[in-house]
C-alpha cells in the first residue's frame, strides 16, 4: 500500500477535524498558556509569543477565561492522563491551591535558564513567578484631602457611602477588614464584625473590577483596597487617584505560571516559562500593567519605578498571604462575603 | 418505528443522563478544603441546603422572578401571539422573524445592552439629567425590576411563538360565530379563545417557567453582586468555592422543584382543559 503525501495530509486534517489531538499536535511544536484575556493575555503575545516563542518555532495557543473557570477545569482534568494546559497563569494563592490538589509539576529549575535571576523571596517549587504588586488603598484625592494612612480609615463615618469593592476581591477585600480590626495574615475572623459595620455605613459592592472603576471615575467612590498595578493602570486611564500602602500591613499578590502534570508538551512549557522571565518581557509589564518585574535584572523606566515601586520600608514589611490558612478558611471567608456581607 | 428515536435517545443518554449521575455521586460527597471532596454516601449537602436561610431565600427569590418573568411573559405574549397567528400574506413571514430577531443575541451580549441602557452612565439616566430632569442617576439597575426586563426579553420569542403555533390551530369561525351570538370581544376572549388555547399557555408557560429558573447572565448582570438566584449560587460553588459536592446538591434541588412545579402546573392546566 502506497500512501501519497495527499491522504497524510488529509488524515491529518481529518484527525484534527475529528478532535484527535495528539496527531494533529505532532505535526508542529505548540504550547497551550491558560491565561487571562484582556491587557494581561495581549502582553503577552506582544512580549513573548511573537518575539520569544516564534524565533523557536513554538506556536503558542490561549486558552483564556477568568481564574476560577481554569482552576475548575484544572481540578476536573487532574486524574487525565492529559490535560488542556501546558502553561498555567495563576495568582500565588490560586497557585498554591492548585499544588496542594496535586495538579501542578515540580518544576526542574536546571531546565530554566533564567531560574538564578528570580528574586530570592518570591521562589516557589511549583512555579515561577511573573509579575507582582502590592495591596493598597486607592482614594480620590480632590474628594479625600486628607490622605488615609490605614485600611481602619475606611471606617470613618465621613465617608459613609464611599467605600466601594470590587466582589471579585471577596478574599482581600476580607483582609482588609480582618486588619482593621486587629487580625492577621492567618486570622481573618475579627472581619466579620467590621464588615458587618461598613455595611452599615452603606459600604457598595461592584461585580467586577471594572465597574469598580467605573464607580472611582464617576466619583460614586472615594476609596477602595486595590492592587497597587491596577491603581496605576487607572491613573494612566485618567482617573483621579493615588495611593497609600496601609500601615495595619503590606499584603503582596504574586501572578504565578506552572507547568500542569498533565501537559502534554512539557518541554515547550518550560520553554514559555523561560521566555516570561526575560528581562524585556518583564518590564513591558510593567510599563503597561504597572506590575513590579520578579527577576533582579530587569530595569525599569524611572518615571515609571517611581509610581509602581514601593519604597524601601514598605518592601521591608510586604508579606505574602499565609497560604495554608486562606485553603483552609477559604469557603468560609466566602460564604460571609454572600450571605452576611452582601445578603 | 421505534428505531427511529435510538440515535436520539442515545446521544440524551451520553450526553445528560451519565452527567447528571456523576453529579448526583458528588452531591452525595463530603467537601474538604485540603482534598476537594472525601468519597461519602451523606445527605448532609442537601440538609444543609434546605436548612440554611440564606439559600432559602436565594431559593424563594428564584421562583418569584421566575414565575413573575412568566406570568409578565405570557401578558405581554398573548396579544402578540394572536396578531401573528391572525396574520396572513407575507407580511406573516416577516413579523415572525421579527418575533425571533432578539435570539439572534446572546443572552450576555444583550444583558451587556441593557448595561448601557440602565447604568448610571447609561442612555435612560443620560438623557434625564440632561434634560435636567433628575440632579442624580436613577437606580435602574442591579435591582429585581432589571433582571425580570432582562429575562422577559430573553424569553418573550419562546412564549410568542409557542402560543401562535397553538392559536394558529383554533377555527377563526368559532370566534366569528360567538361574536354573531352576540358575544363582546373579551367574552369571545375569555370564553373561546383562551380555553382552546390553553394547551399553547402551558407548553409556553412550562418552557418559559424552566428558562427562568435557570437564568444566569441576566440574574448576574443585571442584579449585581448582592442579588442571588439558584443558578448563580450554583456556579459560585463549584467555580468560586470549589465546593462541588454542595453545589452540585444545590443543582438537583433546583431540577428537582423545577421538574415538579412544571408537572404540576401543566397536569392543572390540563384537568381545566379537559373541563
Amino acid at each position: 500500500m502506497i500512501i501519497s503525501r495527499r491522504a497524510t495530509l488529509a488524515g491529518a486534517a481529518f484527525a484534527a477535524a475529528a478532535g484527535l489531538p495528539g496527531i494533529a499536535r505532532a505535526q508542529a511544536k505548540q504550547v497551550v498558556v491558560g491565561t487571562w484575556g484582556g491587557d494581561y493575555g495581549e502582553l503577552l503575545r506582544q512580549n513573548i509569543d511573537a518575539p520569544l516563542m516564534a524565533p523557536q518555532g513554538i506556536e503558542v495557543l490561549q486558552d483564556v477565561a477568568n481564574a476560577d473557570p481554569r482552576k475548575t477545569k484544572m481540578l476536573a482534568e487532574r486524574q487525565a492522563r492529559r490535560g488542556t494546559f501546558d502553561v498555567s497563569c495563576l495568582s500565588d494563592t490560586d497557585m498554591h491551591m492548585m499544588a496542594q490538589q496535586n495538579t501542578l509539576e515540580t518544576l526542574d529549575m536546571g531546565r530554566l535558564s533564567r531560574a538564578g535571576s528570580i528574586v530570592p523571596g518570591l521562589r516557589k517549587p511549583y512555579a515561577v513567578p511573573h509579575i507582582y504588586s502590592a495591596l493598597v488603598l486607592l482614594y480620590n484625592p480632590d474628594k479625600v484631602p486628607v490622605p488615609p494612612t490605614s485600611f481602619a480609615d475606611m471606617w470613618d463615618p465621613k465617608y459613609r457611602g464611599r467605600v466601594g469593592f470590587s466582589d471579585i476581591l471577596y478574599s482581600t477585600n476580607t483582609f482588609a477588614a480582618a486588619m482593621a480590626g486587629g487580625g492577621g495574615f492567618g486570622d481573618y475572623k475579627p472581619a466579620e464584625a467590621k464588615l458587618m459595620e461598613l455595611r452599615s455605613l452603606d459600604a457598595k459592592v461592584y461585580p467586577s473590577n471594572e465597574a469598580l472603576a467605573a464607580a472611582l471615575k464617576g466619583e460614586e467612590v472615594w476609596i477602595t483596597p486595590m492592587w497597587l498595578a491596577r491603581g496605576y493602570m487607572w491613573q494612566k486611564a485618567g482617573i483621579p487617584l493615588r495611593h497609600v500602602v496601609p500601615s495595619e500591613g503590606a499584603y503582596a499578590i504574586v501572578f504565578e505560571a506552572a507547568i500542569p502534570r498533565n501537559s502534554r508538551n512539557k518541554d515547550n512549557g518550560y520553554a514559555y516559562l523561560d521566555a516570561m522571565l526575560k528581562p524585556e518581557a518583564q518590564t513591558a509589564f510593567a510599563d503597561r500593567m504597572g506590575y513590579l518585574p520578579t527577576v533582579t535584572d530587569a530595569s525599569l523606566p524611572p518615571e515609571i519605578a517611581r509610581q509602581i515601586s514601593l519604597s524601601e520600608a514598605e518592601q521591608a514589611r510586604l508579606r505574602s498571604p499565609d497560604y495554608d490558612y486562606l485553603l483552609r478558611a477559604h469557603t468560609d471567608i466566602l460564604d460571609f462575603w454572600n450571605k452576611q456581607f452582601k445578603g | 418505528m421505534a428505531a427511529l428515536v435510538l440515535p436520539a435517545s442515545l446521544l440524551v443518554l451520553l450526553l445528560l443522563v451519565a452527567p447528571m449521575l456523576l453529579l448526583f455521586r458528588i452531591s452525595l460527597n463530603e467537601f474538604s478544603p485540603t482534598q476537594m471532596m472525601v468519597e461519602a454516601t451523606s445527605a448532609a449537602n442537601y440538609l444543609r441546603a434546605v436548612q440554611d436561610p440564606y439559600y432559602r431565600q436565594v431559593l424563594l427569590t428564584t421562583l418569584a422572578v421566575a414565575t413573575g418573568s412568566t406570568l409578565l411573559a405570557l401578558g405581554l405574549g398573548f396579544p402578540t401571539a394572536y396578531w401573528l397567528a391572525r396574520m396572513q400574506g407575507r407580511w406573516k413571514s416577516l413579523a415572525t422573524i421579527t418575533v425571533l430577531f432578539p435570539l439572534l443575541v446572546g443572552n450576555v451580549v444583550r444583558a451587556a445592552g441593557w448595561l448601557a441602557l440602565l447604568g448610571n452612565g447609561g442612555a435612560i439616566n443620560a438623557t434625564l439629567l440632561g434634560l435636567g430632569l433628575i440632579a442624580a442617576p436613577l437606580p435602574l439597575l442591579y435591582n429585581t425590576g432589571a433582571v425580570v426586563a432582562g429575562i422577559v426579553a430573553v424569553v418573550l420569542p419562546y412564549m410568542v411563538l409557542t402560543l401562535s403555533a397553538v392559536i394558529e390551530g383554533i377555527p377563526r369561525q368559532t370566534e366569528e360565530a360567538a361574536a354573531n351570538l352576540g358575544a363582546r370581544p373579551m367574552t369571545v376572549f375569555r370564553r373561546v379563545v383562551l380555553p382552546q388555547a390553553l394547551p399553547g399557555v402551558a407548553a409556553g408557560s412550562v418552557l418559559v417557567f424552566v428558562l427562568c429558573m435557570n437564568t444566569y447572565a441576566s440574574a448576574v448582570l443585571l442584579g449585581g453582586p448582592q442579588f442571588k438566584m439558584m443558578a448563580p449560587a450554583v456556579y459560585d460553588q463549584f467555580v468560586r468555592g470549589n465546593n462541588w459536592p454542595f453545589g452540585a446538591a444545590l443543582a438537583f434541588i433546583l431540577l428537582g422543584i423545577t421538574l415538579v412545579l412544571t408537572v404540576a402546573g401543566s397536569a392543572a392546566l390540563g384537568r381545566r382543559y379537559r373541563c
